[in-house]
């Protein structure tokens, strides 16, 4: 009897142990940027082609985050919604420094868009829920041009799309090059807007105001939001170098 | 040793039991389950839409009193039971386009509510893919209910007793949009009617007339194919050759963004439909002659029409007449006049 209760504590403390050694966590700051330059909402901007916009509303999901490493990596099931008017930061675990990057999938799993009622980030009240064909928006961009032929000028670019052809969620691979960026354990990554306009098929506000549905425009818009990501190069890196 | 092991076991028990305590302190209700019974003959549905959300008296109670508030809409004059009346089968009876808040009009019929468990996809053109997201639509559309969701939870909030309910549904009486929806969906995916005089006829405990019989008879050759039994229904969208109406409706496209399926409607269940009508998507047809009648003069040439519908279906005035008697044995008087699903 005595022995079964060492045992069973030798191995309560051994789990308390291994609990101990927990993986070092990163601080991983989204930001969205236009041109470099920080805060987008409600200012005017100009896309490489010369059409003015102003953006009201931007936000998108994201999912499966995580640091790539060769070691096994903790699976986070969490989606957030990231939205540019908060502050978003998030906590992801950084299982080895040698990590070739950092990844994730903008949008989220075909399964989680037909499981029913959920809360939390997936909380239709996030307004990023399609009610007349359900599915989640994967990334919305709300706001205004003179450029839009559309009602009141106004760019509604509401992506989505989880079935067949028309997925639209992407994965995303940063490549970490500089190890030092992790040794303060931050890291922002930037959402630049002006690459959502110009990657593989050039998006035209005056061509398309609206995307507001499953198919081929959406496809590429999510195309060119996934392309818009890139590591922010923080500047104590840059004076140590 | 002994004694601290016997402390220590103690000091264990006591947490445990301490536990346990404010596990069920913070439970504290026991909502009573409600099994879902599958009628005898009805298959086993594809999905289980109670798996993530037991099926409570509790819960089903709080469905069914959101379901007949008008509270919930915009202008407090529309609840969902309004364009889905149990006498009808939770269709709305004699009306081609539900009326909406404002005196607005919605661009299509309402279904009946029936069987709703058996569904994968719901509404005219399916898109709505899982039973609890259903009521977003109607509560949202503006020519519906046209209320913003974060109104309708305020709105709910604002009334302690859907505070008792949903804390007697859920443990605590927080109002949220998941709870909501599950909560409607309780309400809605228990509408089962099963007990129509052919179901008393499929059971034994019934006999169909001969006019009755002979329209069953025509009913398997011609209709079966879609309307299939026993839920009357395959639940596929089909185009059965109406042409487009003036709110250019094309159906399953606007979901698919696929040009073939133009004009593609979910085929509607037959159970009840002597009390559904106006009928088809935009309720077109006003009675279950000019129904049958559409097939019998179908152009079977008509590009997009559904395969099905190829071959040429040919009846008599009287074979007709059989055949709407047969029909009219689906009403299932108890499931229109059952207390449990009226207010």
């Amino acid at each position: 009897m005595n022995k079964v209760i060492i045992i069973l504590f030798c191995c309560l403390a051994a789990n308390c142990c291994t609990a101990q050694k927990k993986q070092e966590s990163v601080a991983v700051t989204f930001e969205f940027v236009c041109k470099g330059d920080s805060n987008v909402l409600n200012k005017s901007l100009k896309t490489s082609f010369g059409e003015s916009y102003t953006i009201t509303k931007l936000k998108y999901y994201i999912s499966h985050v995580k640091f790539v490493s060769n070691l096994k990596e903790r699976k986070d099931t969490a989606v957030y919604l990231i939205d540019a008017s908060k502050t978003n930061r998030i906590n992801v675990s950084l299982p080895d420094e040698n990590t070739s990057g950092f990844s994730f999938l903008l949008g989220i799993d075909s399964s989680l868009n037909c499981s029913g009622a959920q809360s939390g980030s997936l909380d239709p009240l996030n307004d990023m829920f399609w009610t007349w064909n359900n599915g989640y928006i994967v990334f919305k961009l709300e706001g205004t041009s003179a450029s839009s032929t559309a009602d009141m000028q106004r760019i509604e670019h509401h992506i989505g799309g989880y079935k067949g052809d028309n997925k639209t969620m992407r994965e995303v691979f940063l490549p970490i090059n500089n190890k030092l960026l992790l040794n303060k354990k931050r890291l922002t990554i930037q959402l630049d807007i002006d690459k959502y306009w110009q990657h593989t098929n050039n998006i035209l506000i005056r061509e398309n105001p609206l995307i507001t549905g499953p198919g081929p425009a959406a496809r590429n818009a999510a195309d060119h939001a996934a392309a818009s990501f890139s590591i922010k190069e923080a500047k104590y890196i840059d004076r140590k170098n | 040793m002994t004694v601290k092991i016997k402390i220590l076991s103690s000091i264990f028990l006591f947490f445990a039991a301490a536990l346990l305590l404010i596990s069920a302190a913070k439970k504290g209700y026991a909502p009573t389950p409600l099994s879902f019974k599958i009628p005898a003959g009805f298959p086993t549905p594809a999905i289980n839409i109670f798996t993530n959300n037991k099926l409570t008296v509790e819960g089903f109670a709080l469905g069914k009193k959101m379901f007949y508030d008008a509270r919930l809409s915009k202008d407090g004059e529309v609840s969902c039971a309004s364009c889905h009346q149990q006498f009808a089968s939770f269709a709305t009876y004699d009306h081609d386009l539900s009326h909406g808040v404002n005196n607005s009009f919605s661009n299509r019929n309402a279904p009946a509510l029936v069987n709703l468990a058996w569904m994968k996809e719901w509404h005219w053109d399916g898109g709505i893919n899982h039973l609890e997201m259903q009521p977003l639509a109607p509560l949202s559309a503006a020519n519906e209910m046209g209320e913003k969701l974060d109104t309708v939870l305020l709105k709910l909030k604002g009334d302690t007793a859907y505070a008792r309910m949903y804390k007697a549904a859920f443990g605590d009486a927080r109002i949220t949009t998941e709870r909501m929806l599950k909560a409607f969906a309780q309400f809605t995916g228990s509408l089962v009617s099963d007990n129509s005089k052919y179901d008393k006829v499929k059971r034994g405990e019934a006999g169909f007339i001969l006019p009755e019989q002979k329209g069953y008879e025509i009913f398997k050759v011609n209709c079966n194919g879609c309307h299939k039994e026993p839920l009357f229904t395959d639940n596929s969208f089909r185009n059965n050759g109406i042409t487009l109406n003036r709110f250019a409706d094309v159906g399953r496209q606007a979901i698919t963004q696929n040009k073939k399926d133009s004009l593609k409607f979910k085929v509607p269940t037959l159970r009840n439909v002597a009390l559904t009508l106006p009928y088809m998507h935009d309720g077109r047809m006003n009675n279950l002659d000019n129904v049958i009648s559409h097939y019998t003069r179908l152009d079977t040439t008509l590009t997009n029409l559904d395969p099905l519908l190829r071959k040429k279906i040919v009846l008599t005035d009287k074979e007709k007449k059989q055949l709407v008697l047969f029909l009219y044995t689906l009403t299932d008087t108890s499931f229109t006049k059952n207390k449990r699903f009226a207010p």
